[in-house]
């Protein structure tokens, strides 16, 4: 079992799941990013359908003493609809590719939502109460006849059912020639950046109208293009300082008071290939699908196809720790090409910060001990820096109860397949785990299938 | 495990097809590992033609599939490049891997001017202050900035320009004997004599000899495939090269038509184990004679022996 040190290994139990039964997926119920807020309490996904759905934690259940909160639906909106660009005669769809949460500042909850053109922040707000006894209008709203009024009256507020409402109150538009990948908020909370294929563009979360370009790697002849971002992320503590990954396994740290463009990296980290592992797929199988911060931001986490890899800020030529997700699909990489799923953009995530997850941090103030991430048949790893244990398992219906710990799961390369093994031969490259999320406090885990949505959680004693 | 010659061979080739860069030394390895290039090149090929109509393509799909034709292009024109030094297959040394290797330091090279258009920036006072996004979108404003400045954006990469000139003034000799596909018959060239094994160090010595060609003959093989990144009303890619014309002429599509691995719309729900075999399966037949399954290829052989002669002679 995955551990964390100290014999406290967390043991993960099916908890709920969220979505449609049915094997038929709607396309537009495909959820395409999750996303915890600083809380934990929330729980936002988006989908191809550019919706949002909010998910809130129950309080804890005086009661149940052992089981933390369910979640269940908080609010859902409609973020983003399809658009049509007329220049090109071609639909912009309304995807949400990314779900950033701003840390709360007062009773409303604020994120960031973006599909491939356009940002919007949205605010979420509860009302649980409502004026009543008005003077001139009746409950309904319609207008009394003046002359049935004998009476004033100040009207009260009175409570009501809760209604959540979700309004947006900026867009960010015009701003990105190219497909929106990521987007990034600045621990000054007052700035966030969001980076497309070819450029970076850092905004200020009040001003829609202006957005200045940080990065932009488009040359001029456009057919000499060999390279795009695929990711670009904030450091958690200096707000000067970000990282970008690219379609050729790089990850370049700028420092925006270096310059005002940061074409000009301050860091450049990249793996010299390994000459035994060469093919012709190796580029492709290099491109960084994602990349994360460790939490005190002295580590960073890269994913591309085949691994998860685990740099430290102050190395450059070759990442501190490498794990291997699916090495069994590098044979596969020819037909994994020709069915376009070795495009496939898988997310990482590392485990909670706070103490409780794990009592020996490699660094100290960095509780950055875990790493999960998605990969085919619905499996989902999780890898342990510490004790360099990893652990494979199941998000599916089948076989699950609540408080049931999962049972690994192992997939079979070759040879002869044991009890209990999958060959690699009967993966369902269909089903796909591409994102994760990780409570910010608590061991509880997110993980999107194509349209649905597991929370599970590790057994409380 | 001893098994049949006939199943151990096709062992050999499963492995050679999938991913791995196979030691071309031997026969069999060598067909198997040019086999899986072109089966790469036309499935690369057809990815850039089947994306969905109604949308805008991923570019970083794009550029990634762009890359991979550019590298067996690339390679093929250096088989091409050292063809005349070809002798026989005792050599050590693994040249098919080696020009794989040499393509890649020649795109890199390619690659970073636009990734530090350091040119670029210094010729506007941008250090001094940020660019508003807004400004980005207009293209007009990016190319007249290129036109400013005096130095090379692009220098054209030294390494590549010696390969291309005896392979370019090649290409002239075939463009006199005929008008029509240059491009393709070179490549149909390499590959018709690709028995002949190649010598990589005295293809080494071949390069150097850097003449200042015009790049009329080799612009055709080198201007990338896919034609332009910006999206047109159109679908964008392949806009007016004299190279789609002919290998969009007649793909033979044959060996995708049995695989449930090969649908246009994409994603199989499980990977055909034997797609690689059934490939080559296909494949096997043009084993014996030159690897040219496309038929737009075959029909210029017996000019393009010629051809080789006049080049081995010259």
């Amino acid at each position: 079992f995955l551990g964390a040190g100290g014999g406290n290994d967390i043991q993960w139990c099916f908890s709920q799941v969220k979505g449609a039964v049915d094997d038929d997926v709607a396309e537009a119920d495909i959820i395409s990013t999750v996303e915890f807020n600083h809380s934990g309490e929330l729980l936002a996904t988006g989908d191809k359908g550019g919706r949002v759905v909010i998910f809130q934690q129950e309080q804890e259940n005086k009661t149940q003493p052992h089981s933390r909160g369910e979640y269940n639906v908080y609010s859902t909106f409609q973020s983003h609809e399809p658009e049509f660009d007329y220049l090109k005669s071609l639909e912009i769809e309304e995807k949400i590719n990314k779900i950033r949460w701003l840390p709360q500042k007062n009773a409303a909850q604020f994120l960031l939502s973006t599909n491939d053109k356009t940002i919007k922040l949205w605010k979420i707000s509860e009302r649980d109460k409502r004026p009543e006894g008005y003077n001139l209008k009746e409950e309904d709203g319609r207008y009394r006849d003046p002359t049935t009024v004998t009476t004033l009256r100040v009207p009260v507020f009175r409570p009501m059912d809760l209604m959540v409402e979700a309004s947006p109150r900026r867009i960010f538009a015009n701003a990105h020639t190219y497909h929106i990948n990521s987007i990034s908020i600045n621990s000054d909370y007052e700035t966030y950046l969001s980076a497309d294929d070819l450029r970076i563009n850092l905004w200020h979360l009040e001003i829609t109208d202006r957005s200045f370009n940080i990065v932009d790697i488009k040359p001029a002849n456009m057919e000499e293009l060999t390279e795009v971002i695929t990711a670009a992320e904030f450091h958690p503590n200096s707000c000067s300082t970000f990282v970008y990954s690219s379609s050729k396994g790089t990850i370049r740290l700028c420092d925006m008071r270096a310059s005002a463009l940061c074409d000009r990296h301050s860091k450049l980290f990249e793996e010299p290939e390994d000459p035994s592992n060469r093919s012709f797929f190796s580029e492709i199988i290099s491109s960084i699908s994602d990349v994360k911060f460790s939490h005190s931001g002295r580590y960073m986490m890269t994913r591309d196809y085949l691994s998860v890899k685990i740099w430290d800020l102050n190395m450059e030529n070759r990442p501190v720790e490498t794990y291997q997700v699916h090495e069994y699909l590098r044979s596969k990489l020819c037909s994994l090409y020709e069915n376009d799923c070795i495009f496939d953009k898988f997310e990482c995530c590392w485990n909670g910060s706070d103490r409780q997850v794990g009592f020996l941090p490699l660094c100290t103030s960095d509780y950055s001990l875990i790493v999960m991430t998605g990969s085919y048949n619905n499996f989902f790893r999780m890898f342990d820096r510490n004790t360099k244990r990893d652990i494979t398992l199941e998000a599916s219906r089948e076989n699950n109860k609540p408080r049931t710990v999962l049972k690994p799961r192992k997939v079979c390369a070759s040879g002869k397949r044991k009890k209990d093994e999958i060959s690699v031969d009967s993966l369902d490259f269909n089903k796909k785990i591409l994102h994760t999320a990780w409570h910010p406090k608590e061991n509880i885990i997110a993980v999107a299938t194509t349209n649905n949505l597991y929370i599970f959680q590790d057994k409380m004693n | 495990m001893l098994g049949k010659g006939g199943k151990r061979k096709f062992d050999e080739h499963e492995d050679g097809l999938e991913g791995k860069v196979v030691s071309p030394t031997d026969g069999p390895s060598k067909v198997s590992y040019t086999l899986q290039r072109q089966t790469i090149f036309n499935i690369s090929l057809m990815k850039l033609y089947n994306h969905r109509p109604l949308t805008e393509p991923s570019l970083q799909k794009t550029v990634l599939i762009n890359n991979m034709l550019r590298r067996i292009q690339e390679e093929l024109k250096q088989e091409g490049s050292l063809r005349p030094m070809f002798v026989a297959a005792s050599q050590p040394a693994d040249p098919l891997s080696d020009s794989f290797h040499e393509a890649q330091p020649a795109f890199s090279h390619l690659a970073s001017p636009p990734l530090l258009p350091t040119d670029f920036v210094s010729t506007m006072p941008l250090e001094s202050c940020l660019t508003p996004a807004s400004l980005l979108e207009d293209d007009t404003f990016c190319t007249s900035l290129a036109v400013q400045h005096d130095g090379p954006t692009k220098p054209p990469p030294p390494a590549l320009q010696p390969v291309k000139d005896s392979f370019s003034s090649a290409l002239d000799e075939i463009e006199e004997l005929c008008p029509a596909p240059t491009s393709a018959e070179a490549v149909a060239a390499e590959s018709a004599a690709d028995d002949s094994k190649a010598q990589p160090s005295e293809s080494n010595i071949h390069k150097p000899e850097g003449l200042p060609e015009s790049r009329t003959a080799e612009s055709k093989l080198m201007d990338p495939l896919p034609g332009n990144f910006e999206i047109t009303a159109s679908t964008g890619f392949l806009t007016d090269l004299t190279l789609d014309d002919i290998l969009f002429a007649d793909i033979d599509t044959s060996m995708y038509d049995f695989d449930p691995c090969t649908s246009a719309t994409g994603a199989a729900s499980k990977m055909a184990p034997v797609s690689a075999d059934e490939l080559l399966k296909t494949l096997a037949p043009y084993s014996s004679q030159p690897v040219t399954p496309n038929q737009p290829f075959k029909m210029d052989l017996t000019e393009l022996d010629h051809i080789m002669e006049v080049l081995v002679g010259s």
